[in-house]
């Protein structure tokens, strides 16, 4: 009864075990055959082992450096600005979300549309003679910057990343705000404590755990952005807007680098794999 | 008077995060004449000339084509996903399955930057002959959607009373059995949430659209930027924006029905992740 019972558990468990096998755990062994291989697009099927010399390619590339740079700087800032908004958004319109929900249902709207899409959408809002932004900057002050242009094409993906995906944050916070106890606060307020002071000592720290899995997961997200900022700049000039993940698409579709693009990937698995490890041993920790 | 200063707080944010589907908006309702001398906020002579440009289909460019395939695209990848998550859900709620370990594996999968398997998929797919195939995009799809979904149900499931399981199993049912007649139907807003996040999370799904398709099977996050290179010469912005309307809407129409359900989610899938 006991076996049976036990294979039939894993019978359930199979297909997706099984599809995931298939289509997660084959690529990536694909990847690391690939990654120690000569491989070019004529040679797919038949790849012969070189050693580490596409590791050492990609390591030696400085676009490779330039663009991990670009993702960490894009992935904190975005993250930090959204994180930030959106707990003042949470907090400070808190009251107005007690008897109606319907203002929420149009802060989430952004959330709802293809990133790729947006990106399509801010070469219109930014385009020098059909977008409404220089049209207003040169009417109300008579000059607008070129948004995507080397110097502010950066600062443009920042502001873009950060208006769609603020409300991701804000939703994030909104809920774990409304889920303190109101007895929590009335007892605060019992004991003296003003609107101030039940903020710092006791909603901000109650809601500390939760800021910190905005803020990573929004870093992840913002890390390997990919849709607008490939539709808005591309790598950009000389390659000063290329995410990590547009590098190794690149590398790959346009270059026709297969190696160096998959050592790439097999870098980027096994940085990610690190820390979403250690991060996991962290959370495990504290729970205990 | 502090409650007035929230409401104007609320409509600057609320203008901000949408300001860029208020210009497209806007403009797709502009005539190609009205966008180049007036690109600002407010139409004077409003126009639908934009949209029947976008409905004409013509060798190049099929709005109807990339609309059905991001439809079936994101259909597939979502009942996979949900198909292949349930039984495994189940399995590790009530067997105890890899609860431990292989659940916070998928779930982290979320986190994996998706371009590390976009090469060798795409290799495979090309083996497979599923490369520019709604089926083949679909099944990546499922991928992409299968970590949320695996949470959603789990916790649905989690929530089910043990009585219902256990009345049954004396009554001689096996567990498949269960967990299709009771388990199922009890857990169906769960099941209408994953699928409908599912849904909205594929059809806006870009990267392997781009990679994986070229005509047959190209979604419309995709196909939306052919229309900016259309007929030569500059981009014909209204035409461009109406197509991005088109394209942006389903998801956007299912997100403000649901929009509850969906910030739950949302929330279940940040706090397990």
């Amino acid at each position: 009864m006991r076996i049976a019972e036990r294979t039939e558990w894993n019978l359930l468990a199979t297909p997706l075990v099984a599809f995931l096998l298939l289509c997660l755990g084959f690529p990536a062994l694909v990847n690391l055959v690939y990654s120690v291989s000569e491989i070019s697009f004529e040679t797919l099927r038949s790849p012969t082992l070189s050693g580490f010399g596409n590791f050492a390619a990609v390591l030696q590339d400085s676009a490779f450096w330039r663009a991990n740079w670009f993702s960490l700087r894009f992935g904190l800032l975005t993250a930090l600005l959204e994180c930030v908004l959106g707990l003042f958004l949470a907090i400070f319109l808190a009251p107005l979300f007690k008897e109606r929900s319907w203002p929420l249902a149009i802060l989430m709207l952004p959330l709802m549309v293809a990133p790729a899409l947006v990106g399509l959408m801010y070469r219109l809002v930014l385009h020098e003679f059909a977008g409404p932004v220089p049209y207003y900057l040169w009417q109300w002050f008579g000059n607008s910057p070129s948004f995507l242009g080397i110097n502010s094409a950066f600062w443009t993906l920042v502001a873009v990343e950060t208006l769609q995906w603020t409300p991701f944050a804000f939703l994030l916070f909104h809920m774990a705000y409304h889920a303190i106890p109101e007895e929590v606060r009335e007892a605060a307020a019992i004991d003296g404590a003003n609107a101030f002071q039940r903020l710092t000592r006791i909603e901000l720290p109650l809601m500390t755990p939760i800021l910190g899995v905005a803020l990573l997961i929004r870093f992840i997200d913002g890390f390997r952005v990919f849709d607008n900022v490939y539709v808005l700049t591309g790598s950009g000039a000389g390659g000063s807007t290329a995410s990590l993940s547009i590098y190794i698409y690149e590398a790959f579709f346009k270059q026709g680098a297969i190696g160096k693009a998959v050592a790439a990937s097999v870098l980027l698995f096994l940085a990610s794999f690190a820390i979403l490890y250690g991060l996991n041993m962290i959370a495990r920790r504290r729970r205990k | 008077m502090l409650n007035a200063l929230r409401w104007v707080v609320f409509a600057i944010a609320a203008f901000a995060v949408n300001f860029p589907v208020i210009v497209t908006l806007v403009t797709s309702f502009k005539s190609a004449r009205e966008i180049s001398t007036n690109p600002g906020l407010f139409i004077e002579t409003p126009t639908l000339e934009n949209y029947l440009t976008v409905l004409q289909v013509s060798d190049r460019l099929n709005i109807f084509l990339y609309l059905a395939n991001s439809f079936a695209a994101a259909a597939i990848g979502t009942g996979i996903a949900v198909l292949l998550a349930l039984p495994m859900a189940y399995a590790m709620v009530r067997g105890g399955l890899g609860a431990k370990t292989l659940l916070p594996l998928i779930v982290n999968l979320r986190a994996v930057p998706l371009v590390i398997f976009a090469i060798p998929i795409y290799m495979m797919f090309q083996w497979l002959g599923l490369l520019d195939t709604r089926f083949g995009l679909g099944l990546v799809l499922a991928i992409v959607n299968v970590p949320l979904v695996l949470v959603i149900l789990v916790n649905a499931i989690s929530e089910v009373p043990l009585d219902l399981d256990e009345a049954a199993l004396i009554d001689g049912a096996s567990r498949t059995a269960i967990l299709f007649r009771i388990i199922a139907p009890v857990c169906r807003p769960a099941i209408a949430t994953s699928l409908i996040f599912g849904f909205i999370t594929a059809w806006n799904e870009f990267l392997f659209g781009l990679m994986l398709t070229t005509s047959k099977a190209v979604p419309v996050t995709v196909g939306a930027s052919f229309f900016f290179a259309a007929s030569g010469g500059g981009v014909q912005w209204g035409v461009a924006a109406a197509v991005m309307i088109v394209g942006a809407l389903p998801p956007m129409l299912l997100g403000l029905l649901m929009y509850r359900q969906i910030s739950r989610s949302m929330m279940a899938g940040a706090v397990k992740g």
